[in-house]
């Protein structure tokens, strides 16, 4: 009876093994996705139907609070704001109508997780990296990034800001944002930075002094020192390191290829420029730091 | 003749039943255990989607990449953010100690002296086991610099979030002394008031001994909880162990940190709670070894 | 056999050691002493005598100011032990008890049980203290048990060293709170034993029992209570076979049918 019950167990257990090896292969990873179709999908209305989250309407997400001058007012849905814009106007080049763009709550840290999403695309100021690419599928750029540092009037950062100066202060930022790599690689601070789940905690940070500058995107450190925090001053941007924002679909989501082409559409006819002007405020003479 | 009538208890003779003891019965068990476990195994595997989570959330690459870190890259060691948990919480747990510990003796006492102590302790218990941790780490980590008290209000996040953590639990802790002090019975402090041992001696040398011996299981289950609240005190801004792996997983769009914070968790929760079954039973054998004569 | 009436060999007065006035403690609502009224010169033996619930626990309790009392006076050589602002520590250091369920301390071994309180409470230095307490264990036939721990003794060793313990702090009144009442009986001989020798050794000695052919034995006197006071108060021979009240005959009526007399 005992010798049974055991030749039983191994059994069951070698079996379980030996389908290991052959499940390996083909399991529903998604890496190379159906995209058979997407050669001869037209760009259209009815085009993208079969590629949609929900038929007949598109859906895009985003996190919240909604920032400004990304969004405006928390709503996605008001049109207003650099994202809700290059949505919408994704959206009509695909053939949508305002009324049938539908927005979705993705908090950050979910919008990568394995398995289907609930959306379309994301658009939540994600910057586009190779390892990124690994778990998502991403857009090409809707938005060239650079990195601003916003401290609060009167402290020392705000005249004192040489390279060897930037090392020694105690950085912010929120955490999800390429902010911090840029932080450590171009500034190498000696104290270590502090990294914030939300944006107003980081705000509320540099306004109990807890950390010397905040360290984020030129619009929203733009944003920041003009309208949020009284008496904030945006001590200037870092050149560029190639960073750009993208926009973030499931892993070998279809959708993208007629995607990228509205936004080269839109880019090629001046709606970006155009829309960048509009909500970004990009003025030439934001000073420029070194880091 | 027929003696006395025979009592039966079931089967005649026949010996232990299969399944009840003996070297069948452990057979069987390890048997349904090795096939339970397989199952589960198997299902896991053969998941639609066990690839994609097995790449997302058990990626060993990644997961030595986080436990490594590249500050560089955007991201820190787990593994090293896990020595700010360390200090957080044996900080705090000692601090907790001794706090809860003050408040349970004050709540206990009857003395009208301390009527107005006693009134505040049980509103600091109720205020602190009341409100979520979670809130207590912002309204301290954010509001006390905000005040601008000068050295009080330029500490760091492990500060802060140290003396919530301190403040919460010793709410919850002094209960679970409360609970001890209470399973001691009043015929120990009986006799040792008797011999002349003033109230405090007896409290420190009697009546506590016997107390923090009953609640070593319920006083460690806090401390384990503790360790893992420090994870909290990442929304502070430092960089904890949790807060590393958040980190890591936003900017690589992978979960593999978490599993390694996690495995790094239980590597110090396993030992400690082992450790405590080893005091109550070497307690026990002490105590309780050979039959009274 | 009773040192009733003797004078002791040293010489020293037979003042009074305790004297209760008018004691009454009441628990709430409930009375449970309602005026007692004894004294006891030093070196003698008193037992206390009456039904479970008359009073004799809170009585002793009472003595060494483990209980408030609520009226009355107990006055301990001389002074007024009841009166406000009296240091209760130091009082209890000069007074021993022994309680019926022997309250050792589970968490100490024997010795240490006895020595906490002469080093604690008496200040003794750690080595002279213990130095005491073996020598008592010795002569109690309990050496060998020192390094044990309460729970591994029997009963009738656990209710010696808690008597040991008891006299470690070098007491002028022994409390004794029917010391032999949890114990089996063919345990109860050696305490009696033990208590027997502290007796003939000249120490005072309040003791309240059930145990009524040893009470015939080793007391001065015998007082029997009931309804909260002391109803009669004589030496043994008299009261057990000549009492003088309806409730204490009635009481020792109960306890020879009971065949416990």
């Amino acid at each position: 009876m005992r010798r049974i019950l055991i030749t039983a167990a191994v059994a069951a257990l070698g079996t379980g093994l030996a389908a290991c090896g052959s499940t390996n292969a083909g399991s529903g990873a998604t890496s190379s996705g159906g995209t058979a179709s997407a050669a001869t999908t037209s760009c259209t209305y009815a085009g993208v139907q079969k590629e949609l989250y929900t038929k007949g309407v598109l859906t895009v997400a985003t996190d919240k609070p909604a920032y400004p001058p990304w969004f405006e007012d928390n709503n996605p849905a008001n049109g207003k704001g650099y994202e809700s814009a290059v949505a919408y106007a994704v959206a009509k080049q695909l053939g949508f109508k305002n009324s049938q763009v539908k927005w979705a709550y993705e908090p950050f840290n979910d919008s990568y997780a394995p398995g289907p999403k609930k959306f379309d695309f994301d658009i939540n100021e994600i910057s586009v990296s190779p390892q990124r690419a690994q778990a998502v599928t991403f857009s090409t750029t809707y938005y060239n990034v650079q990195q601003a540092l916003v401290a609060l009037q009167g402290t020392p950062i705000v005249t004192k800001h040489t390279p060897a100066d930037l090392k020694g202060y105690v950085f912010g930022d929120q955490v999800g944002t390429t902010s911090l790599a840029f932080i450590n690689s171009a500034i190498q601070p000696t104290q270590t930075p502090k990294v914030y789940e939300t944006l107003n905690d980081v705000k509320q940070a540099l306004q109990t002094h807890q950390i010397a500058a905040l360290v984020a995107d030129t619009p929203t450190a733009q944003y920041i020192s003009s309208s949020e925090i009284k008496h904030s001053v945006m001590v200037g941007q870092f050149p560029s390191s190639g960073e750009h924002y993208g926009l973030l679909f499931a892993k070998g989501n279809p959708l993208v290829t007629c995607v990228d082409k509205a936004l080269a559409t839109l880019n090629k006819n001046g709606t970006l420029a155009a829309l960048e002007k509009k909500y970004l405020q990009i003025y030439l003479t934001v000073p420029n730091l070194k880091p | 003749m027929t003696g006395p009538p025979q009592t039966s208890f079931g089967a005649e003779g026949r010996g232990p039943r299969l399944l009840s003891s003996g070297r069948g019965a452990v057979a069987v068990s390890t048997a349904s255990t090795i096939v339970v476990l397989a199952g589960l195994v198997l299902l896991f595997w053969l998941a639609p989607g066990s690839a994609a989570v097995r790449h997302t959330f058990f990626n060993p690459q990644d997961m030595w990449k986080s436990f490594i870190g590249d500050p560089k890259a955007g991201y820190y060691s787990v593994g090293a953010a896990l020595w700010l948990n360390i200090r957080m919480f044996l900080a705090a747990e000692v601090l907790i100690l001794i706090l809860a510990l003050v408040i349970a003796v004050v709540r206990q006492s009857v003395s009208p002296v301390m009527f107005p102590i006693r009134v505040v302790s049980t509103i600091y218990v109720d205020v602190f086991r009341g409100v979520p941790l979670i809130l207590v780490i912002f309204a301290i980590g954010f509001g006390v610099p905000a005040l601008n008290l000068g050295f009080i209000s330029t500490q760091s996040a492990a500060v802060y979030g140290v003396l919530a953590l301190v403040l919460s639990y010793s709410a919850y802790v002094s209960e679970v002394y409360r609970a001890g002090l209470n399973s001691v019975h009043q015929s120990q402090v009986a006799a040792a008031r008797s011999l002349g041992l003033s109230q405090w001696t007896s409290l420190r040398y009697v009546i506590l001994p016997q107390a923090v011996r009953n609640i070593i299981p319920p006083l460690l289950n806090d401390f384990i909880s503790l360790q893992k609240d420090t994870a909290l005190v990442g929304i502070l801004g430092a960089i904890e162990a949790n807060k590393a792996a958040e980190i890591f997983s936003d900017t690589v769009f992978n979960y593999s940190s978490y599993v390694v914070a996690a495995i790094l968790f239980l590597l110090l929760t396993i030992p400690l709670a082992r450790f405590t079954d080893h005091l109550i039973a070497r307690d026990r054998r002490r105590r309780l070894a050979g039959a009274p004569a | 056999m009773s040192t009733a009436g003797t004078v002791p060999a040293d010489g020293s007065s037979t003042a009074l050691a305790l004297s209760i006035e008018g004691l009454q403690k009441s628990f709430g609502a409930s009375a449970v002493l309602k005026g007692i009224d004894l004294s006891m010169a030093s070196h003698e033996v008193i037992c206390l005598i009456g039904a479970s619930g008359s009073g004799k626990s809170t009585l002793l309790r009472c003595v060494n100011l483990l209980e408030p009392v609520n009226a009355g006076r107990i006055i301990l050589w001389g002074q007024d032990i009841t009166r406000p602002g009296i240091d209760q520590n130091a009082v209890r250091r000069h007074v021993g008890i022994v309680f019926q369920s022997f309250n050792l301390f589970p968490h100490m071994s024997v010795l240490r049980n006895i020595t906490l309180g002469p080093v604690k409470a008496l200040g003794l230095p750690r080595r002279q203290a213990e130095d005491e307490a073996r020598a008592l264990l010795d002569r109690f036939g309990l050496l060998d048990k020192q390094a044990d721990y309460p729970d591994r003794l029997s009963g009738g060793q656990q209710q010696r060293v808690a008597i040991v313990r008891a006299l470690a702090m070098h007491p002028r009144l022994m409390l004794l709170d029917e010391v032999t009442s949890a114990l089996d009986p063919e345990l109860v001989a050696e305490v009696l034993d033990v208590i027997r020798e502290l007796a003939s050794g000249g120490m005072t000695m309040l003791i309240a029992t059930h145990e009524m052919g040893f009470a015939r034995d080793i007391a001065n006197r015998v007082c029997f209570l009931a309804e909260g006071r002391i109803v009669e108060d004589s030496p043994p021979a008299e009261l057990f076979s000549n009492p003088k009240d309806e409730r204490t005959q009635r009481f020792l009526r109960r306890i020879i049918d009971a065949g416990r007399l």
